[in-house]
């Protein structure tokens, strides 16, 4: 992926495109507005991470506002020191893609940079979601793994349509929280990997290859590659 | 100051004395009307047939004949009432009650109403002047001295009822001014109590519930917020200052090891690990406190949607089930349909879940968790979690929703004590309370909302419109 830092703090800046760069990214880094609205318009990128308050008379909000009238629809993911919830709410009706607060952990933002950069290329009109052998039909609302029928709550049925819209990519409990129960807010408690292992229960029985994994310091996954991701682990 | 309550409480006086001026203008100008219109007029309608039937007796009977009905009239009648003259062309009386022909008639014929004299008395008169033919004179006329005294009394009551209306006019403008000057002043002193910088006074409220006490009872709540606010603020600065010292000093000591003793690689990157989730820790307090803060300035309540209540605790308890399964714990929900409220979503669901979490956290294995929505006899809206656990002691209870306090009982257990303050100042951004009661044995923890009056009305149960009518009653 071909990704636009647009952040004026020089450590932040580093580290975000030290790991970018680690994670197998190109970077292009802008440390004011002027040049991150001249690169983001004159290049073509994935997504972009825009810092929301810059140096100079261009903020973040000014930049993707431009960017949006001139027709760039270019994924962007907006890093704040503003964490209210109105806030948030401004930043994403200025047509930013998803609203990340400082401080944060790398690996929310990568998982989120994933998530915006593949969701421009998501097939509306899908009716069934696959995974190895886990199949979904959204439209009669049956999960099977193999022969084997799932019986699903509504929820877990949410959750796991999430993680499988999302197959191969990291997915953290802040994104599961928002896209799955719409807490916009930290409940404080690890009771969503209680609903994951509840889930891990029913998709991946004990002879089957394991499909849902957690991945360290991160989140989790849903993928039918043994390969994919070092990382994670049952 | 005192200018404008001077010009006040007088525009207010003139205003009355103006309006009962009115009222009375209006009340007596018909009367004198009607006086006019029947009185009068009738009279010089009874003066004109009187004369015409002179007239007629002239026109038979010639000069010599109606100067003897005359007198014969005269004779009959009671003198001083009524008048009767007949002259002839010279201007010399052939009959009638009056020596001579009066002053002040005027030579045109018709009817008129005039000071006359008569018997050397001038009186007013009703006349009416005929001149017959042959060029004699014909005088009918009527005293109507004994109306006077009538009429004066009229003039003289409007006259009297106008005094006593600019005299009451008057004195009001005088004890309005000097209530109001009063009890503004009274007002003034303690607002000035307070600039000087004692937040505990109150305006005095008297129990007449007149506008004044609205305003100071308006004015009151103001003064408590600003309370509050002034001591959150000094709360929440020792608080930093005391709580987020100890998780700093321990990353701080964590670090300064690290680059003292130089551990092998393993063992250093597992330090900085923990150093992370220290850093974490740190932030999270942040967050909560900078929520809170964000929730006592009031900043949110510009947001509020219609929000339904009993949704989002079903959600929450929904949403950590799983995890009270996985501690052995059993939970209830119990609502009564959609409750609608008007507030902020995200802090509402913040608020519910914290109450959960936090039963979660101090229930023991096999215990038991119930949330309940319900709508209570006030028409305000209560979500309650209740638990078996180990509760809260009376000691504690006030001291619960304070910033960073924790109990006895939750030592030991993950948090950093701010849960509850977050769950009470959710509950007072939507105008209610948290309740802390004992649920023999556990904590029975009650948000308090108020209801979305609107969408109470809208629903079409007929409790519903008792709870309606008795929150419009009470607010």
């Amino acid at each position: 992926m071909k990704i636009l830092v647009v952040e004026d703090n020089e450590r932040v800046a580093r580290f975000v495109t030290k790991g970018l760069k680690e994670a197998g990214h190109t970077t292009d880094h802008a440390e004011n507005g002027r040049d991150g609205l001249f690169l983001a318009a004159s290049e073509r990128y994935d997504v972009i991470v825009m810092d929301r308050m810059l140096p100079g008379n261009i903020d973040g909000l000014a930049i993707i506002d431009a960017l949006r009238k001139a027709g760039n629809h270019t994924p962007i993911l907006i890093l704040s020191a503003l964490s209210d919830v109105d806030e948030r709410i401004k930043g994403l009706r200025a047509g930013g893609d998803d609203y990340l607060t400082k401080p944060f952990a790398f690996g929310e933002l990568l998982a989120r940079l994933d998530a915006l950069s593949r969701r421009g290329r998501q097939d509306a009109a899908e009716t069934t979601l696959e995974v190895g052998d886990l199949r979904m039909d959204l439209l009669s609302r049956r999960v099977c793994r193999g022969a084997r029928t799932i019986q699903l709550q509504p929820r877990e049925f949410k959750l796991l349509e999430y993680l499988m819209r999302h197959a191969g990519q990291v997915v953290t409990r802040t994104m599961l929280l928002e896209n799955v129960w719409d807490y916009h807010f930290d409940p404080q408690t690890n009771v969503v990997d209680v609903h994951i292992s509840k889930l891990r229960q029913k998709i991946d029985a004990a002879a089957e290859q394991p499909l849902l994994k957690t991945v360290r310091c991160a989140g989790y996954m849903i993928s039918a590659d043994p390969a994919l991701a070092p990382a994670a682990e049952r | 100051m005192t200018r404008v309550i001077r010009s006040s409480a007088v525009t207010l006086a003139i205003g009355y004395v103006l309006l009962g001026i009115a009222a009375l203008v209006l009340f007596a100008a018909p009367l004198r009307y009607a006086w006019q219109a029947t009185v009068e007029d009738f009279r010089i309608e009874l003066l004109e047939e009187d004369s015409q039937r002179l007239a007629e007796v002239f026109r038979l009977r010639g000069p010599q004949g109606l100067a003897d009905f005359i007198k014969e009239r005269v004779g009959m009648q009671i003198a001083g009432e009524r008048i009767l003259l007949l002259t002839d062309p010279s201007g010399r009386v052939l009959a009638g009650n009056v020596p001579s022909w009066p002053r002040g008639i005027p030579a045109r014929p018709g009817t008129y109403t005039l000071p006359v004299d008569l018997d050397g008395r001038r009186s007013m008169a009703s006349i009416d002047r005929t001149v017959l033919p042959g060029g004699y004179n014909l005088l009918v006329g009527r005293n109507v001295e004994r109306f006077a005294p009538l009429e004066r009394r009229f003039w003289f009551g409007l006259g009297a009822a106008l005094a006593v209306i600019l005299a009451a006019g008057l004195l009001g403008a005088i004890l309005i001014r000097r209530a109001l000057l009063a009890r503004i002043q009274s007002i003034q002193q303690t607002v000035a109590a307070i600039v000087r910088g004692d937040l505990s006074h109150r305006l005095a409220v008297r129990s007449s519930g007149d506008e004044l006490d609205t305003l100071s009872q308006t004015i009151n709540r103001l003064l408590e917020q600003i309370e509050q606010l002034v001591h959150g603020v000094a709360n929440v600065s020792n608080s930093i200052a005391h709580d987020l010292r100890t998780p700093l000093a321990e990353l701080r000591s964590r670090l300064e090891e690290l680059s003292l003793t130089r551990p092998p690689a393993e063992e250093a990157f597992a330090e900085i690990d923990a150093a992370v989730a220290d850093v974490d820790g740190v932030i999270r307090i942040f967050d909560a406190l900078l929520r809170l803060a964000e929730i006592d300035a009031g900043m949110r309540r510009s947001g509020f949607v219609e929000v339904d209540i009993a949704d989002l605790a079903a959600k929450a308890v929904e949403f950590y089930l799983p995890a009270a399964e996985l501690q052995n714990l059993s939970t209830s929900f119990r609502d009564q349909g959609p409750v609608l409220v008007r507030g902020d979503r995200v802090l509402l669901a913040q608020a519910i879940n914290n109450l959960i979490d936090n039963a979660l956290k101090y229930v023991a294995s096999g215990g038991h968790i119930t949330v309940e929505v319900t709508r209570r006899a006030d028409g305000s809206v209560a979500v309650i979690v209740a638990d078996d656990g180990p509760g809260i002691p009376d000691a504690e209870k006030p001291k619960a929703t304070q910033r960073f306090f924790r109990g006895d009982a939750s030592r030991g257990t993950p948090g950093v004590g701010l849960g509850l303050s977050l769950v009470e100042a959710v509950c007072k951004l939507h105008g209610g309370a948290l309740e802390l009661a004992d649920n023999h044995p556990g904590l029975r923890a009650q948000m308090i909302i108020q209801p979305a009056a609107a969408a109470a009305r809208e629903s079409a149960g007929e409790r519903e419109r008792q709870i309606a009518r008795a929150a419009a009653a009470a607010g």
